[in-house]
């Protein structure tokens, strides 16, 4: 009975979405038979996608928590205690940071296993698992559902949580706004199982036209997808720049806000003004397909290349909002468990907005090769190695922060120290793409391939790891089995190494990238790589058995089990639905390990609220 | 300058030696059969030079601090309260803008200009290279002769490659030349190579025309053995193929 009354709101949602899918059908087969346009399949496709996420979300809880009173009526919450506020349009933050954790960690899950498809076929050269389509279907989706948990993983869920908490507020600014962008992500997920039986989609992530106006229908999908996403990834910059900037509790400065809420500002600052151009370049695509427009065929006047620099444009400080909110966690981590101040705060906050800066201005060197003007490839050369400037003063942050300090090798300190490894290498060798002569042999290869994976797994999923360790405690109100977390840590770790080191060296013996075969020569070492790929994928039921055990029956945590300053540990684990009795009131910076009497917050006192302190804070 | 320190710098220095003579001694890339390839690999191999002491500072100091300064089991005390140490700051962004700054110049615009150089060579070859799901139409517009099994070039001749797409996006790519340019549909990418070594797809899998931009369905398979051959070698090659074009 439990379980049902759980799913009563998500049975509302898909049985809205079914009769919204109905009604956007029918209108577009009207349109189309009045209008005598061909292309009905896919009119109906998007119409009827419109239609059914519309329905969606006003029968999973829009209408009632909001809806309603845009026509004057009385609106109701779905909040409440027990399992099933997990299924529902819930407002609390803390409950929404755990929809969007549970749902990409298993996102995260589900891609990983397409990459272990993707290496039994490169176990060996030829054809020997996959149809050629099925292939590139299962190589496309491996990349945009991974390159949406990146986006999403630690912003929409630990952000969501522990943002407000490290501020000292009871909610994020717009909870409604907070739950629609959670609740706009299962058709996302839904459209992307879809795409196999619309006959797949062979464009990678990227999408590039003319190919993607002229493929399958599970393009379509695809497109719609991302671009129901991109809502989604814009409703949340917009949610945490407001938190931030307008509900710190009472004496926490910009100066005293931790690092990894400032992560998620400069990281939110992309999110909001960047996700835009990637929305434009995929509608630009889906009317090409559907309307029957030209923006991309030559041959009617369109040109190809401009997709590619609207795409990047986007998606070039996209992985910057994967990695900026890791380099938060990273360092948040690195300071706790090394019991010292973060070194050199000021910069570090300098350094990542020097980073969101210049994200915008480097985009074009993923075209080095496509075909641009040549005058274009200096000026971006220049700005892309630049960046490599504020990402040494993060390492610079981190190594200052270790020396000297009381390390306590504990799974997230292990995953923060194991990203420093990681992002070096994926750091470093990012110099090689960014230069051009390199690049002109390297653009498209493997190398390019083991590049992103070690800056975007190596450094942002294992800072997603060291995420879920860290606050698995206050997220559950029990501690996980650290002898599990190690073993979890070091088969992933080095099994990682192991997988992805040698992709740099096929890379440079001339394989490409989004290839279902390759050269024999390379036989050996893709086979190498493939074994090491499926223990690597093992290592992470390790990871799925201790957090779910641990829940389950962990030992409970404490308030504090790791004697952290910030405030997230200064209330109950699970906080209260309220975060805090009364707002903390922040008198220190939250790092000021060994300063002799020195506190980051006291606690708050009834009538606090309203003090002159706090009216200071709000109104500078 | 505390024990730590001294420790630190000494492992970096001896590493950092060892690492550059790996760095120099190695055989790291695969053939390089064209003047291209040579200008490319020495900017790779320059890039590795300035990137291993990097590498190993970081590694070094992470590697230490973890050994070092680990604590058994949770911490009672806090570590020293440092916040900032300015010599260190400086020294890092010093170095980390050195570094940045010579990338781009070394060997970042001085290999572009090393490439541009030869391009502004006199060409003595023009190939056209059409891509079209999933073939290579090469075609040798001053010769008459067009084909698609196979790539012939005479070996110490400059040759442009006229590159174009027939329907979607390619890239025309040479591994053993490190040569790589998008075929994009309405236009015409160039890029130049002088091969410099004999050789073959079937004697090396570096020899061959690949498309390296993602095309859909045999995207893999969009390959062309290349086949770098003696002046009169080739000559002889077009006379074969433009008389098989005549009495097919």
């Amino acid at each position: 009975m439990a379980t049902l009354s759980a799913l009563r709101w998500v049975g509302r949602g898909l049985l809205f979405a079914a009769v919204g899918l109905l009604l956007g059908s029918a209108g577009a087969v009207g349109i189309t038979r009045l209008t005598g346009h061909p292309k009905v399949a896919e009119t109906v496709i998007t119409l009827g996608y419109v239609g059914a996420l519309l329905g969606w979300l006003l029968g999973v809880g829009v209408w009632d928590v909001w809806a309603r009173e845009w026509f004057g009526l009385p609106t109701r919450s779905l909040q409440g205690p027990g399992g099933s506020r997990f299924f529902r349009f819930n407002t609390d933050h803390k409950v929404i940071g755990v929809q969007y954790l549970v749902t990409f960690v298993v996102l995260l899950l589900l891609a990983g296993g397409l990459a272990m498809l993707m290496r039994a076929e490169l176990m060996s050269p030829g054809r020997d698992v996959l149809s050629a389509r099925d292939f590139n279907t299962t190589m496309s989706l491996h990349g945009i559902i991974m390159v949406a948990v990146a986006v999403a993983t630690i912003i929409g869920g630990f952000a969501n949580f522990v943002v407000p908490l490290l501020i000292g507020a009871e909610d994020v600014a717009f909870p409604r706004i907070n739950a629609l962008s959670f609740w706009i992500i299962p058709p996302v997920a839904v459209l992307l199982v879809l795409t196999p039986f619309f006959g797949g989609f062979d464009s990678g992530w990227t999408a590039y036209p003319p190919l993607s106006v002229l493929n399958a229908q599970g393009q379509l999908l695809f497109l719609l997808a991302f671009l129901t996403f991109g809502l989604s990834s814009i409703l949340g910059g917009l949610n945490f720049i407001v938190t931030i900037a307008k509900l710190r509790a009472p004496g926490m400065t910009w100066g005293r806000l931790p690092i990894f809420v400032w992560s998620i500002f400069a990281a939110a600052i992309i999110s909001l003004t960047a996700t835009q151009f990637v929305a434009l370049g995929l509608l630009m695509v889906i009317l090409d397909r559907v309307v029957g427009m030209a923006f991309f065929d030559a041959a009617r006047g369109g040109n190809a290349l401009l997709y590619e620099h609207v795409f990047w444009f986007y998606s070039h400080p996209a992985v910057y909002i994967m990695i900026l909110p890791a380099f938060g966690i990273w360092l948040e981590v690195l300071s706790h468990f090394s019991r010292k101040p973060l070194f050199a705060y000021k910069l570090v906050v300098g350094a990542l907005l020097s980073v969101v800066a210049i994200s915008y201005l480097v985009w074009a060197h993923h075209l080095y090769t496509s075909g641009m003007q040549g005058f274009l490839h200096i000026p971006f050369m220049v700005t892309t190695e630049l960046i490599s400037i504020p990402t040494g003063i993060v390492f610079l942050a981190a190594l200052g922060t270790i020396w000297r300090g009381r390390l306590w090798l504990t799974t997230p300190m292990l995953f923060a120290l194991a990203v420093v490894f990681n992002f070096l290498i994926g750091g470093l060798t990012g110099i090689f793409l960014a230069d051009v002569p390199t690049d002109i042999q390297l653009q498209d290869t493997y190398f390019v391939v083991a590049h992103f994976h070690y800056t975007i797994m190596g450094g942002e999923i294992f800072a997603l790891m060291a995420g879920v360790y860290y606050w698995f405690p206050k997220i559950t109100g029990r501690m996980y089995n650290e002898r599990l977390g190690r073993l979890h840590f070091w088969s992933m770790f080095l099994l990682y190494q192991v997988t992805f080191i040698p992709m740099f060296w096929v890379g440079i013996h001339g394989m490409n990238r989004r290839v279902a075969d390759y050269a024999p020569n390379l036989a050996g070492a893709n086979q190498f790589i493939s074994i090491a790929a499926f223990l690597l994928g093992v290592s992470f039921l390790v990871l799925v058995y201790n957090l779910v055990v641990s829940w389950r029956r962990g030992p409970v945590a404490g308030a504090n089990p790791w004697r952290a300053r910030t405030l997230e540990w200064q209330t109950s684990s699970p906080p209260p639905v309220e975060n805090f009795p009364y707002p903390p009131r922040v008198v220190g910076s939250p790092y000021d390990y060994g300063v002799p009497g020195s506190q980051h917050a006291l606690p708050g006192v009834a009538g606090g609220a309203g003090s002159s302190e706090e009216k200071e804070v709000r109104n500078g | 300058m505390n024990k730590d320190t001294v420790r630190v710098f000494l492992l970096w220095l001896a590493l950092t030696a060892l690492g550059e003579l790996l760095v120099l001694r190695l055989n790291l890339f695969p053939l390089a059969a064209a003047d291209e390839a040579v200008i490319v690999d020495r900017a790779f191999r320059t890039l590795l030079v300035l990137a291993v002491p990097v590498f190993v500072f970081v590694l070094v100091t992470l590697g230490y601090s973890v050994l070092r300064f680990r604590s058994r089991g949770q911490p009672e005390q806090d570590g020293p309260p440092v916040r900032i140490h300015k010599p260190w700051v400086v020294f890092w962004l010093v170095w980390t803008t050195a570094l940045t700054l010579l990338v781009i110049v070394h060997p970042g615009i001085t290999g572009m200009r090393e490439l541009h150089m030869k391009a502004a060579e006199p060409v003595d070859l023009v190939v056209k290279a059409e891509g079209g799901r999933w073939f290579w139409r090469v075609t040798y517009p001053e010769l008459g002769v067009t084909t698609t099994d196979e790539i012939v070039l005479p070996v110490g001749k400059h040759v442009r490659f006229d590159v174009s797409a027939m329907d979607v996006l390619h890239s025309f790519w040479i591994p053993a030349f490190r040569i790589k340019i998008d075929a994009v549909p309405g236009m015409v990418t160039r890029i130049d190579a002088t091969p410099t070594q004999l050789g073959s797809f079937n004697e090396d899998a570096q020899m061959r025309l690949q498309c390296a931009e993602l095309c859909g369905l045999a995207h893999a398979q969009m390959t062309v053995p290349l086949r770098v051959v003696s002046q009169a070698e080739f000559e002889a090659w077009i006379a074969t193929q433009s008389r098989q074009a005549r009495n097919p």
